[in-house]
Formats: structure tokens, C-alpha cells, sequence
């Protein structure tokens, strides 16, 4: 399994806005533990994919120079289940601006225009609120690899998303 | 990697309270992509073992009536220290209710004695026929399967060794 | 956009409500925002950014919650504020009453400035200066 909640980002205004997509899968191994027989995307891995498309945003801004880490969720509320076979559209928005300290996102995740959740979280950089801690130079939360996997480097070069349907 | 996030009952008091571990190690892969070369427990997996926690004690108070426990809200969840590989979270579940098709607990989790995560959840319960009829035969098997699953966790022992008031 | 004092209360209060999950019956102006309402580290800047939005004002970082006034020898000797310290504090923290604090100024105390009350008196004042 890898730590990879989101399958694309199909949307991306530069310090305000981020939009991915991700596909729910039988293939994954996760769901058939949640639950066997009757598998169900887990609102945590649902939280965890908008705190990647959050931070990918927050990322961004610093030019994935930052560690982002994911510093509190203020409020996760899930409306529906999300099961595979479905894909999903997960949307943050920056609420305010994007500072040194941290972030807030306001996230909204959607299934064919379905409400799924809304979920507010904020986002802080490792170096600056985790002082004690020993971190090398090197930005582990960004590596290049997470960074080719989601092209990244493209995200101002973005075509227009499609139009929200399902599969 | 298996989605369980409960590896042992540690002490349960139905309808009240419950503590719980998880142990984090190395050999759980996808540790290698969060953080490679700096492995800690992702702040969403600290969750869904507090969400799991609290989870079993629904379970033991209504009996197993619903198959399904899952996570409807969760509120002003808070991260402290990182749990890293060789390390064990330790989950204190305190509920707040727990009604036949809701629950509303505060949790916390901690790390050598440290606060790793808070949080309040809030978790709907449902059989899998009250969603898809189709399926209903499901439940039952899924309730036995949960009921095995609490005996590996060491539930029994937890719930006799309560200390009697 | 004109504001009484009891709707800035009504809007601070619900921003705190939201940051950090505490019952609107508990943010009554002396509360003091850690020791009484819970807030660790992250929740200053949930506050922060919530009360820009309610308010549509900037608080640019330090203005509300002066998070360094504590690194300078000048300032702190013994854990406690000295002369220049308390100077530099009412300056950074006009809103703030410092009475009770001056007697025994413990850097570990500055916490307790930190509440309800402090955080109207710095939306209103920033409001009028705006509207002025």
C-alpha cells in the first residue's frame, strides 16, 4: 500500500485553489479490511487525500521547499460512503492567504456533484513549530519522487478540468 | 499493509471508557513513502486508531448489534509528537454517548507519555442491510467475524479484568 | 463595516467556538485563551485567520499573539520580564491588561494576558482605525 491518497490533480491556482481526482479501487488493499465482505474508502484515507491536495497546495507556494505537515483537522463531517468503483473530486480552497506559519484549507469533497464530506484543516511547516526535533536539510515530505508521481512541476501548466462526472 | 489500527485491548469499562495500543513498526510499508528516511505514524492513521478504539466499545456495549462503525465527524483533532517505528500509541477512548445509531466520544493519544493526537469523534453504526438489502445476508457473518476479532485483541481479558466496584 | 462591542464579542466568540471546540457558554471575556480554553500552538493561528475573515481585517503575524518577545536577553533575565521587558510588552500589547501581571511579571505567565477580552478590544480598535 502506498501513502498516496490522490490519483491526479486536475485543477490549481497558484496559492488559493487545488482540485484532484481519486479513483476507489478493489484492487486496493485497504478496503477489504474495512470492511470484509463490504468495503467502504475510509473517511480517515478521505481526510488524508484532502490533506495531500491541501498540502500540495500549501506546498507550492514555498516552492516544495517547506516540510508541510498536516497540523490539526478543525472539522471533518461525512455526508455519504464512498465505495469503489466510485471516484472521487477533492477541492481546497485557501482560506485567506498562505502564510510563513501555516495555512487554513477549507475542503470539499464531491461523487458525480454528491456531496461526500466537508472537511477544515490547517497546515504548518516541520522546521518552524517542531524546533527539538533533529530534521536534515533534506525536504522528506516533498521528495522528488511524490513530485514526478502528481507532475508537480506542471500544476501552473494544468489543462482546464473537465466537466464533474463519474465513472 | 492491513487497515487495522487496534492491536490490543488494554482496559475496557462499558458504556464508559476504553484504552487500547498500536504498535508501529517498520514493516508496515507505507511507512517507506511517509516520511522516506524519516518514518513516523501518519496523523490520519493516529485517527482511525482512535476512531477503531472507540469503535470496539460500541461494540461491546450494544453487543455487536450493528456490523458496520464507522466515522461520521470528527472535531478539533490536534497533533502532538510523532509515533515512530518501535514506538506504541496508546489510545484513551471516553465516551460521551453511545445511542443505537450513534456515538460521540473524546479521545487522546499518547506516545511515551506524550499527547500524539486529540480528537472528538462522532460514529455512526448501521447493518450493511439497512443500506443495500440486496446484501443483508452479509451482517452476520461480518458480526462473527468482529466477534473473533475482539477475542485476538484480548477484549475478554480487558472486560474481566475490570476492577469491581 | 460598523460593529458594536457585543456583536464583535458575538463573532470573536463563535471564531473560538470554532478553533477550538469549546462550548459558547465557557468564552466569557476573562477566559483566558490557553490556560482556559485549551488552545495549544496551532489553534493561535486557526484564531487568527478565522477573526480576519469574520472581520475583514489583516492581523499581521505578532499583532494579536506577539510570539517573540521572549528570545532577547534585554527583555527576560531569570524568567522574568525586566524593566524593558514590561516596556516592550505594553507596546506590542496595548489591548492587554497587564495590571495583575506587572506585580510579578514570570515569563511563563505571559499566557494568562492572552484572553477573550484582549482579543475584542483588538478587533475594535482595529475597526475603527479602519473605518477612521
Amino acid at each position: 500500500m502506498r501513502w498516496i491518497w490522490i490519483d491526479k490533480i486536475i485543477a490549481f491556482e497558484h496559492g488559493r485553489r487545488a482540485v484532484s481526482i481519486k479513483n476507489v479501487s478493489l484492487a486496493e488493499e485497504h478496503v477489504h479490511d474495512h470492511f470484509p465482505g463490504y468495503p467502504i474508502h475510509p473517511p480517515t484515507l478521505i481526510i488524508e487525500g484532502m490533506a495531500q491536495t491541501g498540502g500540495v497546495l500549501v506546498g507550492e507556494a514555498f516552492d516544495f521547499r517547506e516540510k508541510v505537515i498536516l497540523a490539526k483537522v478543525t472539522r471533518a463531517k461525512f455526508y455519504c460512503h464512498v465505495v469503489p468503483g466510485d471516484q472521487i473530486r477533492l477541492e481546497a480552497n485557501v482560506v485567506g492567504e498562505i502564510r510563513l506559519e501555516g495555512a487554513l484549507i477549507d475542503g470539499r469533497i464531491t461523487r458525480n456533484g454528491d456531496l461526500v464530506a466537508e472537511i477544515q484543516m490547517m497546515f504548518a511547516h516541520l522546521d518552524q513549530s517542531r524546533a527539538p526535533l533533529e530534521l536534515g536539510e533534506e525536504n522528506f515530505v516533498f521528495t522528488e519522487d511524490f513530485i514526478r508521481m502528481l507532475r508537480m512541476r506542471q500544476l501552473n501548466h494544468l489543462d482546464p478540468p473537465p466537466a464533474e462526472h463519474g465513472i | 499493509m492491513r487497515f487495522y489500527l487496534v492491536d490490543r485491548i488494554l482496559e475496557i469499562d462499558p458504556p464508559r471508557r476504553i484504552v487500547a495500543v498500536k504498535s508501529l513498526s517498520l514493516a508496515e510499508e507505507y511507512l517507506a513513502d511517509h516520511f522516506p528516511a524519516y518514518p513516523v505514524l501518519p496523523g490520519v492513521m493516529m485517527l482511525e486508531a482512535l476512531v477503531q478504539t472507540a469503535a470496539w466499545l460500541v461494540r461491546v456495549k450494544t453487543d455487536f448489534e450493528k456490523s458496520l462503525v464507522l466515522l461520521r465527524e470528527a472535531q478539533n483533532v490536534r497533533y502532538g509528537n510523532f509515533v515512530r517505528p518501535g514506538g506504541q500509541l496508546v489510545m484513551e477512548v471516553e465516551a460521551i454517548e453511545i445511542g443505537a445509531d450513534s456515538s460521540r466520544f473524546k479521545a487522546v493519544g499518547q506516545c511515551d507519555g506524550q499527547q500524539a493526537v486529540q480528537a472528538k469523534l462522532t460514529l455512526e453504526h448501521l447493518n450493511i442491510g439497512d443500506e443495500d438489502p440486496l446484501r443483508a445476508n452479509l451482517d452476520e457473518g461480518l458480526r462473527t467475524f468482529l466477534r473473533e476479532q475482539f477475542r485476538l485483541i484480548r477484549g475478554p481479558q480487558a472486560l474481566a479484568a475490570r476492577v469491581q466496584p | 463595516m460598523a460593529f458594536s462591542r457585543d456583536e464583535i464579542m458575538e463573532k470573536v466568540r463563535e471564531a473560538l467556538v470554532d478553533a477550538l471546540g469549546v462550548d459558547e457558554d465557557e468564552v466569557i471575556p476573562a477566559a483566558r485563551i490557553g490556560p482556559d480554553l485549551g488552545a495549544e500552538s496551532i489553534d493561535y493561528l486557526d484564531i487568527v485567520f478565522r477573526l480576519e475573515k469574520a472581520f475583514n481585517i489583516k492581523i499581521p503575524r505578532g499583532d494579536l499573539f506577539p510570539d517573540n518577545i521572549l528570545t532577547s536577553e534585554e527583555f527576560v533575565q531569570n524568567k522574568k520580564l525586566t524593566e524593558k521587558g514590561l516596556a516592550e510588552l505594553k507596546v506590542r500589547m496595548p489591548f492587554a491588561d497587564l495590571s495583575k501581571f506587572e506585580q510579578n511579571p514570570n515569563v511563563d505567565d505571559i499566557a494568562d494576558l492572552f484572553t477573550v477580552d484582549m482579543i475584542v478590544n483588538y478587533v475594535e480598535a482595529k475597526l475603527s482605525s479602519a473605518a477612521a
